[in-house]
């Protein structure tokens, strides 16, 4: 650390060696060696003491020359006369070396114990910072000032990393609280620094591209005259974010600050981690209201719709027989409602909340309960091989069985009324198939896929204002979210086929029981 | 309380008690309308609260409960009623959930009948659940003759149809026996499992809808129509009897 202090040190002991040397050489007459070389050795103490090794040294130096030429005979001269004497120049100048590199020694440790010191109370006040603070983003600010105020640079901002890009974090400046952290430009020195940048300096060559902090294990940029450090956040080998250290002068990071980095930055990194966790945890609440609420609206909006309509039912039921528009308005209502349910399981199957319960189910129940809702009607033909184990599938029945009641509703309106709807199971592969077949017109090409989509009606449609186009598309979802599929085919001789695609299952058929 | 222990006579539903506990006025109003003929008295509760008290005060025949009340959850005021009093419970619910459906037949419910509802079905089903609960008082009968010659012997713990015996196992045998004690009513797939397996048992329950289906192949006429074993489309099984 040259500064004016050292050159102070220089000056003072220069002098006080020229000093020394003018009085000794006015009494030399008087005086004898030895204490001419002890006065030296002295000199060069305080030197060592005060300006270091290398001061120490040149005073030494200085001295053996001084004392060979003033204080040796013959005098003024560099000879030296007798053997002994070059014993006593070299015995000063050895002693002199010796204490200058003990002192120096010494005073190395005792400025490393000192650091160490520092660097223990910066992380115990950092981990205390870390503990007490309240909120997690506090904590984190906090951090990010004990990390400031210990390494002494203008700013320390801290960044979440959230797998794919740097979110802003929390920054700390010299000039005052509260400063905004400056994401632009941890992106833009994230971005600068290279793809592969290592643990070596970097001169702040722009590389495009982003940078994955992963990479980085610290690096240095220098950008518009502040330089700046980026270390990378680890938590248990994953990297939660990026600290970045800003100064206007160079930021110099040998060994002993690296290390001391790393602590910081474990600290830092747990901070981060903590906002993340508490941010994840607030998300999750957040989805779980928005859950409840979203549920709570569909259930009100399906009572406040569907308690008018029983009253206008049950109104219209009373004057049935009075009056010939009561029967239409009891059919209406049911229409309405029916209505009022599709689009809300339609809106809950698009917000993918649609409740679903796959269970073990056989194709037999299932088909039962359709023929069920279907009871007076005579055209609906079972096709069940009944010499065979019952099928067994893993579905939602009553999704499965909305399914079908749907094909086989549309089927019934499309048929010719001499003409039986088919309803088959067979199994294949890892599949239950479910064949609704009908003798009606078909579907046209250009409209195999588009029946399915919402709201879409057939140009060649019956008319009717109880459907809002949505059965299909409501049952091809349903469908699909219970890992099945449905599609349609030209049933050959005419007609049409919908098959509905579900998930098979195997089960003993005995079930490990003997008869009665 | 002389209309609960009148004796059941040519005129069976005449003499009786219902509680309506509803919070809105229009259909409280539909379900007295549709009601009327069927009951010697109606009487109203617009709460959860005050259904409960009216339900202890006045030992109605049948409770009609509305599950959107003010102040309490619907289940809660069927569970309460249940835990001291067996009259029939009939649910009326806006929301077409079976979810709820089975949650409210757990907790004691013996129909659940959702809005908007015909009146003239909803009446039948009301007269139904009163004609049973008042000619069950007494003890089951051993056996029990159903349509198309299918014949249940509860002692001997055999079928037969049409005088041939059916060979079931013993857990199809335990799952019509449960059902068929309880005919016309939906029993859940819990409420099955309980009394079949017990509350302990595993988790067979899944494979209740095969024994079902084999049970059904066995005893049925038509196991695509099935007649007697009817499945209650999310909620569970019901045997039905003509009335």
């Amino acid at each position: 650390m040259p500064g004016w202090s050292v050159i102070r040190a220089w000056v003072l002991w220069v002098v006080v060696l020229l000093a020394v040397t003018v009085v000794m050489h006015s009494a030399r007459e008087d005086m004898e060696q030895a204490h001419v070389v002890l006065v030296y050795l002295l000199v060069v103490l305080g030197g060592s003491v005060s300006g270091g090794r290398s001061l120490g040294l040149a005073i030494a130096c200085a001295g053996f020359i001084l004392i060979d030429y003033y204080f040796q005979p013959p005098y003024d001269t560099l000879s030296v006369g007798k053997p002994l004497d070059w014993l006593v120049l070299l015995a000063f100048l050895a002693t002199a070396a010796v204490t200058t590199q003990l002192l120096t020694l010494a005073r190395t440790e005792a400025a490393e114990a000192k650091r160490r010191a520092q660097e223990i109370g910066s992380l115990a006040r950092l981990g205390s910072e870390a503990l007490n603070a309240g909120p997690a983003e506090e904590a984190l600010a906090k951090i990010a000032q004990v990390i400031r105020t210990t390494l002494g640079v203008e700013e320390c901002e801290i960044h979440r990393w959230d797998g794919s890009q740097v979110v802003p974090g929390t920054s700390h400046r010299s000039s005052g609280d509260g400063a905004e952290p400056s994401i632009v430009d941890v992106s833009n020195a994230v971005t600068l620094t290279a793809q592969s940048a290592g643990p070596e300096d970097q001169p702040g060559a722009p590389t495009p591209g982003e940078v994955d902090p992963r990479k980085l294990d610290l690096v240095r940029v220098t950008h518009d005259g502040a330089s700046s450090v980026l270390v990378p956040l680890t938590v248990h080998s994953r990297t939660v974010g990026v600290l970045r250290l800003t100064d206007s002068a160079p930021i110099s990071v040998d060994a002993e600050k690296r290390r001391f980095l790393a602590a910081l930055a474990y600290y830092a990194a747990l901070g981060v981690e903590r906002v993340a966790l508490v941010a994840e945890a607030e998300h999750a609440e957040a989805l779980r209201e928005a859950d409840r609420l979203r549920d709570v609206l569909i259930a009100s909006l399906s009572h406040d719709l569907r308690t008018p309509l029983t009253a206008i039912k049950a109104a219209a039921q009373q004057q049935k027989g009075h009056s010939e528009g009561a029967e239409i308005i009891v059919q209406q209502a049911d229409v309405l409602s029916r209505l009022v349910g599709d689009l809300l399981d339609w809106s809950r199957i698009k917000a993918g909340a649609f409740p679903l319960s796959l269970e073990l189910n056989t194709a037999d129940d299932l088909l039962g309960a359709v023929t069920r809702q279907f009871s007076d009607r005579a055209t609906l033909k079972i096709d069940i091989d009944w010499n065979q184990p019952a099928l067994v599938g893993r579905f939602d029945f009553l999704q499965a069985l909305r399914i079908l009641t749907n094909l086989v509703e549309n089927a019934l309106r499309y048929s010719p009324l001499e003409c039986a709807v088919e309803l088959g199971v067979r199994r294949e592969r890892d599949a239950l198939l479910f064949t609704v077949s009908d003798r009606g017109p078909g579907v046209a090409l250009a409209e195999r896929e588009r029946i399915f989509e919402p709201f879409y009606r057939p140009v060649a449609a019956i008319p009717d204002a109880a459907r809002a186009g949505l059965g299909l598309s409501i049952a091809r979802q349903l469908a699909e979210i219970q890992g099945g599929a449905l599609t349609f085919s030209v049933r050959p001789d005419g007609g049409s086929v919908f098959t509905l695609r579900l998930p098979a299952a195997d089960v003993s058929a005995t079930l490990g029981e003997a008869s009665l | 309380m002389s209309h609960v222990i009148q004796p059941v006579g040519p005129s069976p539903l005449k003499a009786r008690l219902l509680l309506i506990v509803e919070d809105e006025p229009q259909i409280s109003r539909a379900v007295r309308n549709a009601l009327n003929d069927g009951a010697d008295r109606i009487i109203e509760a617009a709460n959860g609260r005050s259904g409960i008290d009216q339900a202890a005060a006045e030992q109605p025949d049948l409770v009609v409960l509305d599950l959107g009340l003010p102040d309490l959850p619907g289940i809660e005021v069927c569970r309460e009623i249940r835990r001291w009093a067996e009259m029939p419970i009939v649910v009326l619910s806006a929301r077409h959930s079976e979810h709820e459906k089975v949650q409210l037949l757990n907790a004691g419910a013996d129909d659940y009948v959702t809005k908007p509802f015909s009146t003239l079905e909803f009446a039948a089903r009301i007269q139904a659940h009163l004609r049973r609960s008042l000619s069950h008082r007494g003890e089951t009968s051993p056996i029990l003759e159903a349509t198309g010659g299918l014949t249940l012997d509860f002692a001997r713990r055999s079928v037969s149809r049409r005088g041939i015996p059916v060979r079931l196992t013993p857990t199809e045998w335990e799952i019509l026996q449960a059902l068929a004690r309880q005919s016309n009513r939906t029993l859940t797939h819990q409420q099955i499992f309980d009394r079949v397996w017990g509350k302990n048992a595993g988790n067979p329950q899944q494979y209740l809808r095969v024994h079902i289906t084999n049970l059904r192949r066995k005893i049925e006429e038509d196991p695509a129509r099935p007649q007697f074993v009817v499945t209650d489309p999310g909620v569970g099984y019901r045997f039905e009897l003509p009335e």
